[in-house]
């Protein structure tokens, strides 16, 4: 066996190898475009607000929501206090933190 | 209209809702389980994933009296960078989920949220809160 079949052999192949891998690696990670929530790291994004039917907000609330044909329904942090706030009276639940 | 409905694309041709802090996979699930708990309820779920002013509870709260009917209302806001989170029932769902049982299912979420899943954690409490009402 020549000098260059070995080489070939034993160094191009296994590179060969390890290059369609990384390149499999590359292709299947980089799709990923939503950024990770890491505890305690800055986490940068639009406040989002979640109801089954927007119609459930209340009609200022929505209003306010909605400056220019519907873009976009859910609310964002700044406009809960052009809604028609109701007192809150007797409501209950939990607060916690991580 | 369901969640992953909420926006209309934007002019780029990708929706606000994907600049949120969910994948496309991860906003599906959370209309699964909001519709879910909306139908077997029929109390109004809502969840806020957002930074919230201080006093954190008094805005949670002002957000929860925006919904239509508050007292049939449960509200979830969860502030990540913050690190916190806040359960708002209204006052007639307060019968049917008492503050230990809002506790609890703020626990199993912040279990979760501490391990980096705000997803993971929404849909477990969304659906523990479900259940709860459900039962009576």
């Amino acid at each position: 066996m020549s000098v260059t079949n070995t080489v070939l052999i034993y160094v191009g192949i296994p590179a060969l190898i390890v290059l369609v891998i990384a390149g499999l690696g590359m292709v299947g990670g980089g799709g990923r475009g939503t950024p990770r929530y890491r505890p305690g790291r800055p986490f940068d994004f639009t406040p989002v607000w979640f109801l089954s039917s927007p119609e459930q907000v209340s009609p200022g609330a929505e209003a306010a929501a909605l400056p220019a044909g519907g873009q976009r329904r859910e609310l964002t942090g700044g406009t809960e206090n052009e809604g028609t706030p109701v007192a809150a009276r007797g409501t209950g639940g939990a607060s916690d933190r991580w | 209209m369901t969640a992953g409905e909420l926006t209309a694309p934007s002019l780029s041709g990708r929706p606000e809702v994907l600049d949120g802090p969910f994948s496309t996979r991860q906003l599906l699930r959370i209309d699964e389980a909001l519709r879910l708990a909306d139908e077997s309820t029929d109390y109004i779920f809502s969840i806020y994933v957002g930074d919230l002013e201080e006093p954190v509870r008094e805005h949670a709260e002002r957000l929860h009296g925006q919904i239509t009917e508050p007292d049939r209302a449960v509200l979830i806001a969860v502030s990540p960078n913050q690190r916190r989170l806040e359960v708002v029932t209204g006052a007639e769902v307060r019968k049917r989920i008492p503050d230990r049982d809002a506790k609890l299912a703020a626990l199993s979420m912040v279990a979760s949220f501490g391990g980096g899943d705000l997803a993971g954690g929404l849909v477990t409490g969304l659906d523990q809160l479900a259940s709860r009402a459900r039962k009576g």
